[in-house]
């Protein structure tokens, strides 16, 4: 029978193993798919269970705690060891994917440089800041910028935006439209460029924005619920954009184990997303003071268990007049302190002087992006 | 099990448990909870700037003054608490009253409805209100006399005296704000000021507890503003007691500062004032210098 500490341990053992391997939501819905048995299809599709399985081997320590029988357990097992119907990843495959996958870019080239080409598809990333710092600003960028032609080196993609501040404008993303448009008009140069811009409009940017408002966390939740729904339906959306995470759940600080169970199953849905569909989520964080005996601290709000959800962590903040963005969580970069501006124009480089340079991108590139367009269901 | 929103909130074990049902039904339950808590689909933007007036956020109300409105691009946004802050005296409460009367004005004039005005500390300057209503004729050069000459102005401010945190303001805002904004009687909240309330009923020491009624208060105007799609300002003395939990949930930062400098014009003269954007969703860092003459606040142009 199981102890009470062997419990709490298998509930630290949940996140850190989505984290150890973001295709494991996806391996389970494959076991899931191809077992014969439909209560052990449906117990599978618990990315908790699955993990439970495999760091408890011994059988007969499972059943009782995850409600299943001892015979299903061992089918389980079977069906999990055996690899049935699912094929072997190698890490070398895995990273030739992550390559393929682009990033969106956010038209500051130093900030861009520092993320290895922009903000990743297919991970979390969260901004953090004090108000004011400018992380709307940014999400606004990233939802006009992931919209940018393929053939200048975006995505062409659509953005699920959902707004729980209320901190949304419509003239403010129509001015930041407006400067994309231009700065890629005066970048194309060849037919091929030029026909992209005629599909790259202020209106055809405005109506690949998919906007919901979110009054409180209950609504923040039913969406997320709805989202693999919603995400089949649109192929072409490429970034969710959540502003912010951290107001909605303000009010729960009296209960904060629900706040943290809330969070937890939030951030593990927000990770499917970007990983099942293919697109980059960006959340957005407050900034909380925190004591630490007699000193206070400036530290991203929501606490430690949300700090596992995202996999980058971008700190905007001030500094006397400037404005600096630190790369500050990333298993793949080096932390890195970058300065940017804001200007009407919207997310740009600090002192930048108006020199467009070409966004074409190498040929390499453009084989690889064009087998991957005719592969691609 | 009361209501949809529980259902969501409930972890799948917890619902298998109370209802008995399997895990895909929890999980259709769950679908359905989803479905019937999401007040609107997503839709996108092309389509809102023409039908769905509620998510417009082009809305604005505003201060009187063109040059004031050109520097927030129209005026105080309807969805959004703003909060305007500065030192004693600079002119927060005169602007108040100035938006107060510029929200009478019918809508092809920029005005919406009646105001509300929520005071903790002063008593409501009602002389200074007298004189800005006498003299709208010669801020509002833009509206027909005949038309300023119909408006009973002083018959349009509701006002409210809150004296404390707990009972009256949250009381007040609940309550009668809800009330008079759900029957489209007001367009405009004025809270004057905010950091009153804290000052006086909070120890330093009581943090946390200060922390909660913040959260409690910025929540219910936000709530309000955004429900009814309203302006809300909360005019505020600059203290850095109320700190990154009250500036978290204020979607417009405005600053009022004075200057040095005097500036005349005829018989009057005027210190010279600041008025910044500090943070905006929608706004540039910029300023305006702004003079305070009889008929309200005017911005001053180089």
């Amino acid at each position: 029978m199981f102890q009470r500490s062997e419990k709490n341990l298998w509930r630290f053992l949940v996140p850190i193993g989505v984290l150890c391997s973001d295709s494991a939501t996806r391996f389970a819905t494959r076991l899931s798919l191809n077992s014969t048995q439909p209560s052990v299809k449906s117990h599978l599709l618990e990315p908790d269970f699955f993990f439970f399985l495999l760091t408890w081997r011994s059988a007969g320590s499972t059943h009782s705690e995850a409600g299943v029988s001892q015979q299903e357990a061992l089918e389980a097992l079977q069906a999990a060891s055996s690899g049935h119907g699912v094929a072997a990843v190698t890490a070398l495959e895995l990273l030739q994917k992550e390559e393929e996958f682009r990033s969106i870019v956010t038209f500051c080239s130093q900030l861009d440089e520092a993320l290895g080409g922009g903000v990743p598809v297919g991970k979390v990333t969260e901004i953090c800041g004090a108000p004011g710092v400018g992380k709307t600003q940014l999400c606004l960028q990233l939802a006009v910028d992931v919209q940018v032609p393929a053939v200048f080196g975006g995505l062409g993609g659509q953005v699920l935006f959902v707004d729980t501040e209320g901190g949304f404008q419509v003239q403010r993303l129509v001015d930041l439209a407006g400067a994309a448009v231009r700065h890629c008009s005066l970048l194309a140069e060849d037919e091929e460029q030029r026909v992209a811009m005629t599909t790259f409009t202020v209106e055809t940017i405005l109506s690949n924005v998919f906007l919901v408002r979110c009054r409180d966390y209950v609504e923040l939740l039913a969406e997320l619920h709805l989202l693999p729904d919603f995400l089949p339906d649109r192929p072409r959306l490429r970034l969710l954009v959540i502003d912010s995470v951290a107001f909605p759940f303000l009010h729960l600080h009296d209960d904060l184990s629900q706040r943290t169970r809330l969070l937890q199953g939030l951030g593990l849905r927000l990770i499917a997303a970007a990983t099942d569909h293919n697109i980059a989520v960006v959340t957005t964080n407050h900034m909380t003071t925190r004591l630490r005996g007699s000193q206070a601290q400036l530290v991203p709000a929501l606490g430690d268990l949300w700090g596992h959800a995202p996999s980058i962590r971008l700190l905007l903040r001030w500094e006397e007049s400037r404005r600096l963005a630190s790369i500050v969580k990333s298993p793949g970069h080096m932390d890195a302190t970058v300065q940017y501006q804001i200007t009407c124009q919207g997310f740009r480089d600090a002192d930048q002087s108006e020199q467009p340079q070409s966004k074409r991108p190498r040929t390499q590139t453009d084989q690889s992006a064009s087998s991957r367009e005719n592969t691609r269901t | 099990l009361k209501s949809f929103r529980e259902v969501l909130v409930s972890s799948e074990p917890d619902l298998q448990k109370m209802t008995g049902l399997s895990r895909p039904d929890v999980q259709e339950l769950l679908h359905a909870a989803a479905s019937a808590c999401r007040t609107r689909q997503p839709i996108t933007l092309q389509l809102q700037r023409g039908e769905c007036r509620r998510l417009e956020s082009g809305l604005r109300l505003g201060t009187g003054c063109p040059v004031l409105d050109q520097l927030l691009r129209g005026g105080l946004p309807a969805g959004g608490v703003t909060e305007l802050a500065g030192a004693s005296g600079a002119g927060k409460t005169q602007l108040g009253l100035q938006l107060c009367l510029s929200v009478q004005y019918p809508v092809e004039h920029g005005g919406l409805s009646a105001a509300l005005y929520i005071c903790t500390e002063d008593p409501f300057p009602i002389r200074r209100l007298q004189q800005l209503i006498s003299e709208q004729p010669s801020l509002r050069s833009d509206v027909p006399p005949s038309l300023i000459g119909r408006l009973r102005f002083s018959d349009n401010i509701y006002l409210e005296h809150a004296a404390d945190l707990q009972d009256s303001l949250q009381v007040c805002l609940s309550r009668r704000a809800a009330l008079l904004l759900a029957q489209g009687r007001v367009r405009l909240v004025v809270v004057d000021s905010v950091a009153a309330l804290f000052r006086s009923e909070f120890q330093p020491g009581d943090w946390l507890e200060r922390n909660k009624q913040l959260l409690t208060v910025s929540s219910m105007v936000h709530h309000l503003s955004h429900e009814f799609t309203t302006p809300v300002l909360c005019i505020n003395q600059v203290s850095p007691a109320l700190g990154l939990a009250w500036a978290n949930q204020v979607t417009v930062r405005l600053m009022l500062r004075r200057l040095q400098a005097t500036v005349s014009r005829g018989d009057q003269s005027s210190a010279l004032r600041r008025l910044e954007v500090v943070f905006a969703p929608h706004l540039a860092q910029s300023s305006r210098d702004v003079a305070v003459w009889r008929e309200g606040l005017r911005g001053v142009l180089d």
